[in-house]
C-alpha cells in the first residue's frame, strides 16, 4: 500500500460526550490526523444504519460512531442502540465483501480528550492499513 | 436597581460560592423569577466538583455532568457571575440587604477575552497548577481548566514578571496590567451562603510521610491522577517515578474522626464512598491486575445504592481491612511499608507501591472569616450552625446556607440543600418576583417560506488561533464558491461585540436567511450566535457552525495545509446542512399555577406549605385519615429538637393556610397531561367515593416510608423487645420498664443490609446513639450495649458516637455470619450471646430491654407509581432523574420527589428535600408559560404504520399510539435524543434540526470534494 | 400479520446482476410492522446494493419507493408512470407483492427481496412467533387459544406425542411443545377432562390440500 493514501473518515459524535471530548482534545492541543471529520448529533441513538451506509456509498474509507460510556448515555440507552446498528452495518459490509473493521463504535466521556485523539489515531491507522475503500479504487495511489 | 428602604422587598438575591450547591441555588432562583448575583472568590465557577474525575455510585464523569450546568449559568440572562470577588460586609436586613463586594483584579478583561490562549502560550513564567493539585504546571497567565466559566484567562500577578509578552500577542486587547481591586455594592433581598469547605491538608501527620514522600498522595490528588484531563492524562502512575503501581492502599479517616492531630472530630461523610470509587476506577485504568486495600474503621456506605457499590467492590477483589494505620514508612524503590494490627491483635506488615490518604473535609478559613464578618453563628466544628427543623436557615434572618459550608456532605445532599435554600430565600420575596429579572425584547420572526436558501458564511480568525494556522482568506473564498452562499467574510473575532453588530447589519442588508459561522465550538458559542441572528428576526435554528478551531487548528497546528483543507471540508459540510435547516417554532404552553403533593407526612406537608407560602395553590392528598405520617412516632431530632410540637404546628399551618387544600382518605386515580398542565383525578376512599379533578403544573411525590416490623429477636413475642418507634414512645410515656431497666441492648441493622433489604437504612445508628444517651440520662447506672456492624454516624452525628463512648456505652461489633442470639427463659428473662470481636469469644449478657434498630422500608405504592409512570429501584425506593445533580427531580418533566419514598433519611434531610422540591416546582409554576418544541421528534402520520416500534424503544416511554391510529409524541415531553427516529421502520418520525436529509447532506458534502 | 425475513444481500445482488437501473418497492403493511420491508428497509437495501455494485466496479442506479400495500391493485397502479424506467423491480413485500406487481405490469421483471415465513406476531420487540397456519377451519377454541395446527411440529390434534420433553419439542430445544402448554392450561383451568374427547381427523380441504384458495363475498362484489 502506498504511503500517500489519506483516508477519508467520518465520525458521528454525540453532543454530550464524544463531541465535547473532541473539543477538549483541542483545548489540550493534542494532535491527531486530519482525516477524521466530525458530524455532531444529539445522541448516538440518532445514528441510523442508513447514515452509515450512505457514508460508505459516498466513498468513506472509514466510519465511526462515538458516544458516551455505556451506562452513562445522557438519553439512557442511545449508545447501546447505536452499537447494535454499527454491528448491523459490520455484517452488511462483510456480506458485501468489504472489511467490517471499516466501521466502529466507540465510547468515551467528555473528560477524555486524550482518548478522543487516541481513537482518531487508531481509526486512521486501521484504515490506512486496510487501504482505500474498495469503492474508491480510482483513489488508490 | 431599586433603592433599599424599610418596607421595600428586593427581587434579587446573592449566592456566595459557585460550587455545585451555589450553581443549583442560582439556577433555581433565576428560573423562578429572581435576579441572582453569583459570587465566587475563584476566577471561575464550578468549585470542588470540577476537580473530580468520576462520581459515586454511578461512576459518571464529573465534568460531563457539571459542565452543562456551568454553561447554563454562564449564559443565564438573570445570573450575574461575579468571579474573583469576595463579600466584605452585609448591611440591612431580610428583604433588603446591601452587600459590599471586593472585586479582585483579574488583569484580563473577561468580557474581551476570547480564551484563545495566546497569552498563555507566550507567557515565560511557570507555576504549579493548583487545579491539578500541584502535580502539573501552569503559566502565570492561565485558565483554571478548559471548560471553565467564565471562559476567560487570568494573570497571576504574584508571579508575573511583567514582561508584556501577553499584552503584545492579545489581539482582543484584553490584557489590563493596571487592573486594581474595586469595591462594588449590590442590593439583594436574601443571601445564600454556599462557600463550601476545604480539603484537609495532611502535612501535619508526620507519621504518614505525606509531606516527604511523593508516593503518598491525597485522595484529591488521586482524583486528578485518574482524570483523563489530569496531569497524567488518565494514565494510572505514581508521582515519584511515573511507574504504574500494582498495589495501592487507601487510608481512611485522615483528618476526620480524629482529635489528636486533625482537630476534626466529625466524620467527613464522603470519604468511604470516594475511596471505594477510586479503587474501582483505578482497577479499570490498570492494564494489569491492581491490588487495592482500604484501611478503615467503619465502612460508612449509608446512602442510596451505596452498600451495593461497596459489595461490588468486595466482589471485585478490593480488600477492606478494618484497622487504623498509624505509620507509613518509606521502603525501597519508592514503595511504602504499612504496619497495622488486625482486630484479633495480630500484627501485620505490608508494602504498597503507593498510598492514598482519604483526606476529610475541613472548614474553610475564608468562609469562617466571612461568617464572622456578616454575623453568622458557627457550630463547634466551625461550620454554619443550623437547626434540624429549619435545616438551611442560619442564625441571621434572610441568610441561608447550603452545601458543605453547613457540614461535610456529598453532592446530592448539597444540591438538595441548595434548592431548599433557594426556596427559603425566596419565600418572603415573592411579592418582588419577576421585578428585577431581565427579558429580551425580540423582533417578530420573519417568514422565509418559499424562499431559496441565502446563506451567509462568517469565518473567524480567532486572533491567530485559526488564522495563524489555517489560511482563513482561502477558506473564506472557498465558501464563496459553495451553493446557496451569497455572502462571505472573515473576522478577527467573530464573537466580539462589534462583529455581532456587523453580522446583524449584513443579514438585514443582504437578506441572508441562513447563517454559518466557522469558528470555535457550538458547545460554547452556538447560543451566542443564535441570539444574534434571532435579534434580526431570524429563527435561531437557521444557523449552523463549523468547528474549525477546537477540532481543527488546535489539533493540526503543525500542519497548516491540512488544517486549511479540513477547514474547507468542515465549512462545506456546514453550508450543506444550512441549506436544509428550517425554522422551528417553539410554542408557549400556559402553566397551571398549582402543585399537587401526594403524601401527608412531614415531607408532603413541608412541600405543600412551601408551595403555598411561595404564593401558589397546593393540593395535598393523603390516603390515611390523618396528617403527619411516621413523624408521629419520633421523639426528637438527632440534635435533640422535640418533634411533637413542631409536627403539631406544621399540621395546624397546613390546615389553616388558605392556599393549601387537604384531601384525607383520598387516592390518586388517574393523571394526564404534561409539565405545566397536568390533570389529575382523585377519589375519596372514605366510602362516598367522591372524585375530584385537579389541574396543576407540577407534582411532588412524598409517599413516605415505614419502620420494618422485625421477625427476628423475639420481636412481638417478648414485651421488652422494642423497635426505635416503640422505644421513642416508651421514653415519652416514661414507662416503668425503662425506668427499672438495668441493662439495655441495641441491635443494629435489623432488616437492613440483609439479602432481602441490601441497603443501609441510614438513620438507625444515629437513632440508637441518641436513644442510648437519653437512657443514660434517665438512668446513668444503666448498662448499655450497642451491637453493630459499622457505626455510621456520618457528619456531625459522630459527636453522638463520641459522647456515647465517653458516657460508657459499650460497643460490640458483630458479623452478619454470627449475629447475636437472643432467647427468653421460662421466667421471661432475656439472655443474649454475641461474639465479641476484640475478645474473640462469646459474650453473654442479660438485658432487661432490647431495642432493635429496624430498617426503614418504602411504602408500597406499586399501583400509584404506575399511574405516574415513575420508576422504583430494586429496594422499592423512587428513582430520581440523576443520582448526583437532580436528586429531587424525576426523569419525567414536572414531577418531583421528597422524603422517605426516595431513601431513608433523617427528619432534617426530609425537610430539606421537601423544600428543595418546592423550589424545583417554582421553576415551572411561577412562569406564565413554558416553551416547548425545538429539537424534538415529530411524526408524519401518513407514513406511520402504528407498528409500536417507537413506543417500545423510547427510553422515556413518551410515544403512544393516539386515537387517530398513529404515533403521537408530545413535544413537551420529548427529550430529543432521536432514538425512535432511527428505529422507525416506516421513516415516519423525524428529529427536528437533525433530519435524515440534514445529516446526509453533511455526509454527502464531505465526500463530494471538488 | 405476515412475518417475513430479508434475503441475503448476495442472493438479491445475484438476482439483479445483469441490470443497471432498478427500483426497490416497499410495502407499508405487514412488512413495515415486522421491520423488514418498510421505507427504512428499502433505503437500507438500496444503499447496500449500491455499495455492493460500486465495489465490484459495476455501479447501479437504485430508486426507492413505498406503496401503501402491494396487495391491492389500486396501490400497485401508482407505479404505472415509473415502472418502465427500470431494468427490473425488487419488491420488499410478502410473496403477494411481486405477484400483484407482475400481474399489473406483465412486461417488467419483479424480484422478491424477502422470504415470507409465517403468520404471527411480535412477542416482544424484535422477536416474532408463528401463531396461525391458515388452515381454513379454525379450531383454536378447543385448545384454549393455543393452535396445535400452527404450533405443533406435527400439527397433532391429539397430543402430545412421545417427543415432548420437559415442555420442549423433540425437533429443537428452542421450540416449545404446544401440547405441553395445552395440557397445562387445561389443568390450570380445571378442564383436563376435555382432552378425553378425541378430536376427529381434520378435513384439510380448506387448507392448502384443497388446492389454491379463493374467497368471495357476494355482498361486496361490484357488478358492472
Amino acid at each position: 500500500m502506498s504511503d500517500s493514501f489519506e483516508p477519508q473518515i467520518i465520525a458521528f459524535c454525540c453532543k454530550y460526550c464524544a463531541y465535547a471530548a473532541a473539543d477538549l482534545a483541542g483545548s489540550m492541543r493534542l494532535s491527531y490526523p486530519s482525516n477524521v471529520k466530525i458530524t455532531q448529533i444529539p445522541c448516538t441513538g440518532r445514528v441510523d444504519i442508513v447514515h452509515l451506509l450512505r457514508a460508505f456509498e459516498n466513498g468513506a474509507d472509514g466510519v465511526y460512531v462515538a458516544g458516551c460510556m455505556e451506562g452513562d448515555c445522557h438519553f439512557v440507552s442511545g449508545n447501546l442502540k447505536a452499537r447494535k446498528r454499527v454491528e448491523y452495518v459490520k455484517k452488511t459490509l462483510a456480506e458485501l465483501g468489504i472489511e467490517p473493521e471499516r466501521v466502529e463504535m466507540y465510547n468515551l466521556s467528555s473528560a477524555m480528550g486524550p482518548r478522543f485523539a487516541e481513537i482518531a489515531n487508531e481509526m486512521t491507522a486501521r484504515i490506512k492499513k486496510l487501504g482505500p475503500s474498495p469503492l474508491n479504487t480510482k483513489k488508490a495511489a | 436597581m431599586a433603592n433599599a428602604s424599610e418596607n421595600k422587598t428586593i427581587g434579587s438575591v446573592m449566592v456566595v460560592g459557585a460550587g455545585v450547591a451555589g450553581i443549583q441555588a442560582s439556577l433555581d432562583m433565576a428560573n423562578a423569577g429572581y435576579y441572582v448575583h453569583l459570587l465566587d472568590s475563584s476566577p471561575s465557577i464550578g468549585g470542588l466538583m470540577a476537580q473530580l474525575d468520576k462520581t459515586f455510585p454511578t461512576n459518571d464523569c464529573a465534568m460531563c455532568v457539571i459542565s452543562p450546568f456551568l454553561v447554563e449559568v454562564g449564559r443565564h440572562l438573570n445570573i450575574n457571575i461575579i468571579s474573583n470577588s469576595e463579600l466584605e460586609t452585609l448591611e440591612g436586613e431580610a428583604g433588603a440587604f446591601r452587600a459590599t463586594l471586593r472585586n479582585n483584579p483579574r488583569y484580563i478583561d473577561a468580557e474581551k477575552c476570547t480564551a484563545c490562549g495566546q497569552c498563555r502560550d507566550v507567557c515565560p513564567v511557570t507555576a504549579v497548577n493548583e487545579f491539578d493539585c500541584k502535580l502539573d504546571l501552569r503559566k502565570a497567565t492561565y485558565i483554571k481548566y478548559p471548560q471553565a466559566v467564565p471562559l476567560a484567562y487570568k494573570i497571576d500577578r504574584s508571579i508575573c514578571i511583567g514582561c508584556g509578552m501577553c499584552e503584545k500577542v492579545c489581539l482582543a486587547q484584553a490584557i489590563f496590567y493596571d487592573d486594581k481591586p474595586r469595591q462594588t455594592t449590590v442590593e439583594v433581598g436574601a443571601v445564600v451562603l454556599a462557600m463550601g469547605n476545604d480539603v484537609f491538608n495532611p502535612s501535619a501527620f508526620d507519621t504518614y510521610n505525606y509531606a516527604n514522600h511523593p508516593n503518598v498522595v491525597t485522595s484529591l490528588e488521586f482524583e486528578r491522577i485518574l482524570s483523563a484531563s489530569g496531569p497524567y492524562k488518565g494514565h494510572l502512575m505514581r508521582p515519584y517515578d511515573r511507574q504504574i503501581p500494582e498495589k495501592i492502599a487507601w487510608m481512611q479517616c485522615v483528618g476526620s474522626r480524629d482529635i489528636n492531630r486533625a482537630d476534626n472530630s466529625y466524620c467527613s461523610s464522603v470519604c468511604c464512598m470516594y475511596s471505594i470509587k477510586q479503587t474501582l476506577i483505578a482497577k479499570e485504568h490498570a492494564e494489569t491486575p491492581l491490588d487495592t486495600a482500604v484501611f478503615y474503621m467503619d465502612m460508612r456506605t449509608y446512602g442510596k445504592e451505596f452498600d451495593k457499590y461497596y459489595m461490588r467492590a468486595q466482589d471485585g477483589g478490593v480488600r477492606f481491612i478494618r484497622a487504623r494505620v498509624h505509620t507509613i514508612e518509606p521502603a525501597a524503590d519508592g514503595d511504602l511499608k504499612i504496619r497495622y494490627v488486625r482486630e484479633s491483635g495480630e500484627l501485620k506488615e505490608e508494602t504498597f507501591n503507593m498510598v492514598v490518604l482519604a483526606v476529610g473535609l475541613t472548614p474553610s478559613k475564608d468562609a469562617e472569616a466571612l461568617a464572622k464578618r456578616i454575623g453568622i453563628d458557627l457550630n463547634t466544628h466551625r461550620y454554619a450552625k443550623t437547626n434540624d427543623l429549619s435545616p438551611v436557615s442560619t442564625s441571621r434572618k434572610g441568610v441561608y446556607v447550603c452545601g458543605t459550608f453547613q457540614g461535610p456532605k456529598d453532592i446530592p445532599q448539597s444540591v438538595m440543600e441548595a434548592s431548599a435554600a433557594a426556596a427559603q430565600a425566596t419565600q418572603n420575596l415573592s411579592q418582588a418576583r419577576w421585578t428585577l429579572t431581565r427579558t429580551k425584547e425580540l423582533p417578530p420572526e420573519k417568514d422565509f417560506s418559499g424562499q431559496e436558501p441565502r446563506i451567509g458564511v462568517f469565518v473567524c480568525n480567532c486572533g491567530i488561533n485559526i488564522g495563524g494556522v489555517a489560511d482563513v482568506p482561502a477558506v473564506r473564498e472557498y465558501a464563496r464558491s459553495l451553493p446557496n452562499v451569497i455572502h462571505v467574510e472573515d473576522n478577527l473575532f467573530t464573537c466580539s461585540q462589534d462583529t455581532q453588530e456587523n453580522i446583524k447589519k449584513v443579514i438585514v442588508e443582504k437578506g441572508i436567511n441562513r447563517v454559518v459561522v466557522a469558528s470555535c465550538s457550538p458547545r460554547t458559542h452556538e447560543p451566542l450566535f443564535q441570539e444574534t441572528i434571532r435579534e434580526t428576526g431570524l429563527n435561531k435554528y437557521l444557523f449552523e457552525m463549523a468547528n474549525i478551531r477546537d477540532q481543527n487548528t488546535w489539533v493540526h497546528m503543525h500542519n497548516p495545509e491540512r488544517a486549511t483543507a479540513k477547514a474547507k471540508d468542515l465549512v462545506r459540510m456546514a453550508v450543506a446542512k444550512a441549506a436544509y435547516v428550517e425554522p422551528l417554532q417553539q410554542v408557549i404552553l400556559e402553566v397551571k399555577p398549582a402543585v399537587l403533593v401526594v403524601g401527608g407526612g412531614v415531607a408532603g406537608m413541608e412541600a405543600a406549605l412551601g408551595v403555598a407560602r411561595q404564593g401558589y395553590q397546593a393540593y395535598l392528598v393523603e390516603r390515611s385519615n390523618q396528617l403527619g405520617g411516621v413523624a408521629h412516632h419520633l421523639r426528637v431530632t438527632w440534635q435533640g429538637e422535640a418533634v411533637a410540637p413542631y409536627l403539631k404546628q406544621l399540621i395546624a399551618d397546613v390546615q389553616s393556610h388558605e392556599r393549601v387544600q387537604v384531601f384525607l382518605e383520598t387516592e390518586v386515580k388517574h393523571i394526564t397531561g404534561t409539565i405545566g398542565n397536568f390533570i389529575t383525578t382523585i377519589a375519596s376512599e372514605n366510602g362516598n367515593g367522591k372524585t375530584s379533578i385537579l389541574e396543576h403544573g407540577a407534582a411532588i411525590l412524598a409517599t413516605g416510608g415505614k419502620e420494618y416490623k422485625p421477625t427476628e429477636y423475639l420481636y412481638g413475642k417478648h414485651p421488652n423487645v422494642l423497635t426505635h418507634f416503640d422505644l421513642d414512645q416508651a421514653i415519652t410515656e416514661e414507662s416503668d420498664t425503662l425506668k427499672n431497666a438495668k441493662m439495655a441492648v441495641f441491635i443494629q441493622c435489623v432488616g437492613s443490609r440483609t439479602p432481602e433489604h441490601p441497603y443501609c437504612s441510614r438513620v438507625c445508628c444515629t437513632h440508637s446513639l441518641k436513644s442510648a444517651l437519653t437512657l443514660k440520662k434517665m438512668n446513668p447506672e444503666m448498662k448499655i450495649f450497642i451491637l453493630y456492624r459499622d457505626i455510621r454516624s456520618y457528619g456531625f452525628r459522630e459527636d453522638l458516637y463520641k459522647e456515647a463512648r465517653e458516657k460508657g456505652v459499650q460497643f460490640v461489633r458483630y458479623d452478619p455470619e454470627n449475629p447475636p442470639n437472643l432467647i427468653s427463659d421460662e421466667q421471661n428473662n432475656l439472655s443474649l450471646t454475641v461474639k465479641d470481636h476484640i475478645l474473640q469469644r462469646p459474650l453473654e449478657i442479660k438485658p432487661d430491654i432490647v431495642i432493635l434498630a429496624a430498617a426503614i422500608l418504602a411504602n408500597e405504592n406499586k399501583k400509584f407509581f404506575e399511574i405516574f409512570k415513575v420508576p422504583t429501584n430494586s429496594d422499592g425506593f423512587l428513582v430520581e432523574a440523576h443520582a448526583k445533580l437532580r436528586p429531587v427531580d424525576f426523569g419525567s418533566e414536572g414531577l418531583f420527589l421528597a422524603g422517605l419514598a426516595h431513601y431513608p433519611k433523617s427528619l432534617d434531610e426530609s425537610i430539606a428535600q421537601a423544600r428543595a422540591a418546592v423550589s424545583r416546582t417554582m421553576n415551572i409554576v411561577s412562569k406564565k408559560g413554558i416553551l416547548v418544541g425545538g429539537v424534538v421528534a415529530t411524526v408524519n402520520s401518513d407514513r406511520c404504520a402504528a407498528c409500536l416500534t417507537c413506543v417500545r424503544t423510547c427510553p422515556y416511554h413518551i410515544p403512544r399510539i393516539g386515537e387517530e391510529g398513529y404515533a403521537v409524541i408530545e413535544p413537551a415531553e420529548c427529550h430529543g435524543c432521536g432514538i425512535c427516529v432511527s428505529e422507525c421502520p416506516g421513516k415516519a418520525i423525524s428529529l427536528q434540526h437533525f433530519t435524515d436529509e440534514q445529516i446526509n447532506a453533511k455526509t454527502d458534502a464531505l465526500f463530494s470534494a471538488a | 400479520m405476515i412475518v417475513a425475513d430479508r434475503k441475503s444481500l448476495n442472493e438479491i445482488l445475484d438476482m439483479v446482476k445483469s441490470y443497471s437501473k432498478i427500483l426497490v418497492v416497499g410495502c407499508k403493511g405487514c412488512v413495515t410492522v415486522c421491520n423488514v420491508g418498510g421505507l427504512k428497509e428499502v433505503q437500507v437495501l438500496a444503499a447496500s446494493l449500491k455499495i455492493g455494485r460500486k465495489k465490484d466496479g459495476q455501479p447501479i442506479e437504485v430508486d426507492e419507493k413505498i406503496l401503501e400495500r402491494q396487495c391491492d391493485p389500486e396501490y400497485v397502479e401508482q407505479l404505472k408512470d415509473i415502472v418502465d424506467n427500470y431494468d427490473a423491480v425488487i419488491s420488499m413485500a410478502c410473496g403477494v407483492g411481486p405477484q400483484f406487481l407482475s400481474e399489473a405490469y406483465p412486461n417488467q421483471k419483479f424480484f422478491p427481496a424477502v422470504n415470507t415465513t409465517f403468520y404471527g406476531g411480535a412477542v416482544s420487540h424484535g422477536i416474532w412467533e408463528e401463531r396461525c397456519a391458515g388452515c381454513g377451519t379454525c379450531i383454536i377454541h378447543y385448545f384454549d387459544g393455543l393452535c396445535p395446527i400452527a404450533r405443533c411440529s406435527k400439527s397433532l390434534l391429539n397430543g402430545p406425542c412421545g417427543g415432548s420433553d420437559k415442555g420442549k419439542c423433540e425437533i429443537s430445544k428452542e421450540v416449545d411443545c404446544i401440547w405441553d402448554k395445552i395440557v397445562r392450561k387445561k389443568i390450570a383451568q380445571g378442564r383436563l377432562a376435555d382432552l378425553l374427547h378425541i378430536t376427529p381427523a381434520k378435513d384439510w380441504r380448506t387448507a392448502r390440500d384443497g388446492g389454491p384458495r379463493k374467497a368471495k363475498r357476494e355482498e361486496l362484489i361490484q357488478n358492472g
